[in-house]
């Protein structure tokens, strides 16, 4: 039976996105930026109906908006699937390298998928601040700035638990088919392989 | 010393097919290694070495013929028995190195025991003695990029040590180095070979790695030419 320690696959994993801390950069703002989006539009709404209750009123948020998230978050998994499909042509003859000194299909598939919840988890925290943030801006005028402590800090907790697995989850769909290309590179072809 | 066979390649046959044609890169390869032995295998480009390494590392599957590993017959192997051959019985030496960039010499050569599940510990230990045994035990924190070529493929020596093999496979590892470095990688790779028993077996057009093996294979279109004892 092969072991490999998630340990070994994180540190692996930290290592390229140090080494490649661009592109990774860009995957995790993608993610942070739907994220963002999310919370901001998920918190404004519980800032509106917080003040609804303690206030009195009718302020909420349009349906429509939502559609608007579900876009974004579209457009998020997609560009990290490219991104990690160049990453993967970029590390071919590491791939083929790795499968010649005994590298399964499955150790491969683990240091990419490893990578995708590192990139997700920076990208769910990330987002989550943005998203509190610009929730404050754009209900704080109506509601005054010290809805953030009225409101029930279990829903703040709830909501920032939720999108963070949400961006996980979705940062791993992404990567799915990348990492599984990656894991199917015949070793031969994959040293030949010149960028 | 008693020899015995480690590499039993029989009526070995690899055909490609390129388009409407077929490519010959084996055709027919008969070749016994014994433990211990240094062979070197020498032909033009084309003529089928890379092909021959290839087969003999488990990395491609013969259209016909037998490769025997140990005993082991590694055609009729799965990709996960493949996988444990190259693992464990092989270690492999690249022209280019093929270090992985984004970690230190240490994490390099303890890379194959990780692939292999020994624990952690133990492969750092393992690796830095070897990392000490080919005279790099002050530059075990170096990144490949920080360090020359001649100890990058020092570092890749060791690292094809590190499951204990019992073939060392080595295509052309002199050939991105300098003279003088490529003395020193020779006498590091015959030593090893000496010392320990270990069968190395390697692709060159260098004469003086040629010089020090005890066999000398030569290969043209796809069949060994002639053999040669040094």
């Amino acid at each position: 039976m092969v072991h490999f320690s998630l340990m070994d696959a994180y540190r692996l994993g930290v290592g390229h996105i140090r080494r490649r801390f661009q592109r990774t950069a860009i995957n995790v703002a993608s993610i942070a930026l739907a994220n963002s989006f999310l919370t901001s539009l998920a918190l404004t709404d519980l800032f509106y109906q917080t003040y609804s209750i303690l206030e009195g009123g009718g302020l909420g948020i349009d349906a429509y908006q939502y559609w608007l998230v579900t876009v974004a978050l579209v457009v998020s998994v997609v560009g990290i699937t490219n991104a990690m499909l160049i990453a993967v042509y970029e590390r071919t003859r590491e791939i083929g390298t790795m499968k010649c000194i005994g590298a399964l299909d499955q150790h491969i598939l683990i240091l990419f998928l490893v990578e995708a919840v590192i990139q997700g988890a920076a990208g769910g925290v990330i987002g989550y601040l943005l998203g509190v943030l610009a929730a404050l801006f754009s209900a704080g005028f109506t509601t005054g700035f010290d809805i953030i402590i009225k409101v029930d800090a279990l829903e703040l907790v709830t909501y920032f638990a939720g999108t963070t697995a949400l961006s996980i989850t979705l940062s791993i769909l992404a990567s799915l088919y990348p990492a599984w290309r990656a894991s199917k590179l015949p070793p031969v072809e994959a040293l030949r392989y010149e960028l | 010393m008693s020899y015995d066979t480690v590499i039993e390649l029989r009526k070995l046959i690899r055909h490609y097919q390129m388009g409407d044609e077929t490519v010959r890169a084996l055709d027919g390869v008969d070749l016994n290694i014994e433990r211990g032995e240094y062979v070197s295998i020498v032909g033009p480009s084309g003529s089928g070495k890379t092909t021959l390494f290839n087969l003999i590392g488990g990395l491609d599957k013969p259209t016909e013929g037998n490769v025997f590993i140990d005993g082991v017959d590694i055609s009729q192997l799965d990709a996960y028995e493949l996988a444990w051959i190259r693992c464990r019985k092989i270690g492999y030496i690249f022209q280019s190195f093929n270090l992985i960039q984004v970690l230190s010499a240490l994490e390099n050569v303890a890379l194959p025991t990780v692939f292999a599940g020994t624990p952690n510990s133990e492969g750092i230990k393992k690796a830095s003695k070897l990392l000490e045994m080919v005279g790099l035990k002050d530059r075990i924190h170096h990144r490949p990029g920080e360090l020359s070529a001649g100890q990058q493929q020092r570092v890749a020596i060791a690292r094809a040590l590190a499951n204990d093999p019992a073939i060392i496979l080595a295509d052309e590892p002199t050939g991105n180095l300098d003279l003088n470095t490529g003395m020193e990688i020779i006498d590091l790779l015959h030593g090893l070979n000496k010392s320990q028993g270990l069968t190395l077996v390697a692709a060159t057009h260098d004469t003086k790695m040629i010089k020090a093996s005890d066999r000398i294979v030569w290969m043209r279109d796809g069949q060994i030419e002639r053999m040669e004892r040094s």
